[in-house]
């Protein structure tokens, strides 16, 4: 360290326009982890903060709520292995609704759920709805963005039907859409009107798209076996499978690794560069009986101050922006992530040092004698 | 301590020049005792940078034997010569090549720091040899601020802070004008004397010759008086 601290107090220009680089680039890195963590919990909450641990979907539904339908039958069977509480019905429906105060389309995912089970949502304001409660929802608090407010009204575009809104949810979206939950009631007449049926018959069983699970990784196994044509999926599949959300992620996740190589390339750049003009340092050095290894660790010792400064800064950086930003934009970072960025940030700051330290370990002490280098 | 800081027992070293082999040194023997300067000449090529690499542990010879301060050289490792290089061996280099971002006071701390010297030790041993040098006022410097007297002393400042058996100068004037390389030489020939030591220095520079004990001249692989 004696020798790197001292390098880089005496040449700070070079040192701190390295650092501004470094502090760019872990910069982004953070940002954009946000960014795809924030847009990953815009478009799956709903489905994320749902306490499910598996979802019992139909076998060729390729994982998707909307492509699979599964009955009474189905729900039986699972709630005989898991136990009936820890199996409910889920209903997923998109559609577009027109409400608020200028009358504007948007479009809502919705969520038939058993009120009285663990699968309904936690009401923020406003009231809960029952199961025996009829035309009322509870709805993501995204929509009061749109002027609706406890007591609007939602008309629903293709089936004609309207709901009250009775209370505000939060941090419950699909595929980018607010959600809006209703009973199995309200479930079960808007299939009917989809399906084209008389408003009150009895003897139609709505179907539903999945049943929620609360299981171990065991008796979900188990579950499946003794279903035909079924799947159970995880929670991470269902969210991984919601339209767009691999496409989004995939593209961010592409970005953030390309900025963790660039970040390791522009430090073994820099060091390369300035490793050879320092040739002959080296070799003085080692004439004189310095040790390899301390160099090595020189140069090892200044990546790492570097990285670790950088990373400094832009975590404060972040957390100056995270409070400046917008509600309505999507960033998430939690300090584990946080953390983890760092860490990896600073092994490829080590790994980009690793050309010059090869470099360092090749200078021989030989160069010392005989020329008049400075 | 022995008298003789410098033995070189019949260095022989042969180069491979695609076919053909070259011998630069053939059976050079060489004895530099304690408080001895000596002046090493020849013209460019005939291998007296090949001469002090081997007398100062960077070069393994062909055949013969070194041995500094009594200990051979033979048989050591890397590790042990860098080690033995940086408590036995001093080193003035063409230019001075002083590390560019240590202060004067620095650049004898980090030998002293290498060698694992006690820090108060090397604190007043620094301050003792910059006093004596007459660096002093300097020592806060960096190197682009000093002139180039003052880099060579500082120098030869650095080379005797592990208290080395032997030092060894390759053109320490090169690129000093006269009365700067008559100073630098002075005070080195004072220090070889002040310390005990002995010095080789390898020079073109005729104009210091009246500073050293001896005067060598390589010619045809071997050591001749002139």
């Amino acid at each position: 360290m004696y020798l790197a601290l001292r390098e880089m107090r005496f040449a700070k220009t070079r040192y701190l326009l390295i650092m501004a680089i470094m502090l760019l680039v872990s910069f982004l890195v953070l940002f954009v982890t946000g960014l795809a963590g924030g847009l990953a919990y815009a478009n799956a909450s709903a489905v994320e903060n749902m306490p499910a641990t598996h979802f019992l979907m139909q076998q060729d539904a390729s994982q998707r709520f909307a492509r699979s339908i599964v009955g009474e039958k189905e729900l039986n069977k699972a709630r005989s292995v898991v136990g009936d509480a820890n199996a409910q019905r889920l209903g997923v429906q998109m559609t577009t609704v027109t409400g608020g105060t200028d009358g504007m389309k948007t479009d809502i995912t919705l969520f038939g759920v058993d009120m009285g089970s663990w699968l309904a949502p936690t009401v923020v304001s406003g009231s809960a709805v029952s199961n025996t409660g009829a035309g009322e929802v509870v709805v993501d608090r995204k929509l009061a963005e749109e002027g609706i407010t406890v007591g609007s009204l939602l008309h629903d575009q293709t089936t004609g039907l309207t709901w009250t809104v009775s209370g505000f949810t939060e941090n419950q979206s699909f595929s980018h859409t607010p959600a809006v939950f209703m009973n199995l009631s309200d479930w079960q007449q808007l299939k009917q009107q989809m399906a084209g049926r008389a408003a009150a018959d009895p003897a139609f069983a709505a179907p539903f798209n999945a049943i929620a699970i609360q299981a171990t990784d065991a008796e979900a196994e188990l579950l499946s076996q003794q279903l035909e044509g079924t799947a159970i999926i995880t929670k991470k599949q269902a969210v991984a499978s919601i339209p767009g959300y691999k496409e989004e992620q995939g593209s961010l996740m592409m970005m953030i690794s390309f900025l963790f190589v660039i970040s390791a390339f522009v430090l073994a750049v820099f060091f390369y560069v300035i490793t050879i003009q320092k040739t002959s340092q080296f070799g003085i050095l080692k004439a004189i009986g310095t040790k390899t290894f301390y160099l090595a660790r020189s140069v090892v010792a200044q990546a790492l101050v570097l990285a670790a400064a950088s990373l400094a800064v832009s975590c404060m950086l972040v957390a100056v922006m995270q409070a400046a930003l917008p509600a309505s934009m999507p960033f998430q970072l939690s300090p584990v992530t946080i953390g983890y960025t760092c860490l990896l940030f600073i092994a490829m700051s080590l790994l980009g040092s690793l050309v010059s330290v090869i470099q360092v370990a090749r200078t021989d002490a030989l160069d010392a004698i005989g020329r008049a280098a400075g | 301590m022995t008298a003789t800081k410098l033995m070189l027992n019949e260095i022989t070293r042969v180069y491979h020049d695609g076919d053909t082999e070259l011998t630069v040194l053939n059976k050079l023997s060489l004895e530099v005792k304690a408080g001895e300067l000596v002046a090493v000449m020849g013209p460019s090529g005939s291998g007296k940078s090949t001469f002090l690499s081997i007398a100062g542990a960077l070069l393994t010879p062909t055949s013969g034997e070194v041995l500094i301060d009594g200990e051979s050289l033979a048989g050591k490792n890397g590790q042990q010569l860098s080690k033995l290089r940086l408590h036995n061996i001093g080193f003035i280099f063409q230019s001075a090549n002083l590390l560019p971002y240590l202060k004067v006071e620095e650049q004898l701390m980090l030998v002293a720091k290498l060698a694992d010297m006690d820090k108060r030790a090397a604190q007043a041993r620094s301050a003792m040899l910059l006093e004596r040098l007459g660096l002093l006022h300097r020592r806060s410097a960096y190197p682009n601020q000093l002139s180039g007297g003052e880099k060579q002393r500082v120098a030869i400042a650095r080379a005797w802070m592990n208290d080395p058996a032997i030092l060894f100068a390759d053109e320490p004037t090169a690129s000093l004008d006269a009365s700067r390389g008559q100073d630098v030489v002075a005070m080195l020939a004072r220090e070889v004397k002040a310390e005990g030591k002995a010095a080789v220095m390898v020079t073109h520079d005729e104009r210091v010759l009246h500073l050293c004990d001896r005067i060598l001249h390589l010619k045809n692989g071997v050591l001749v008086s002139a």
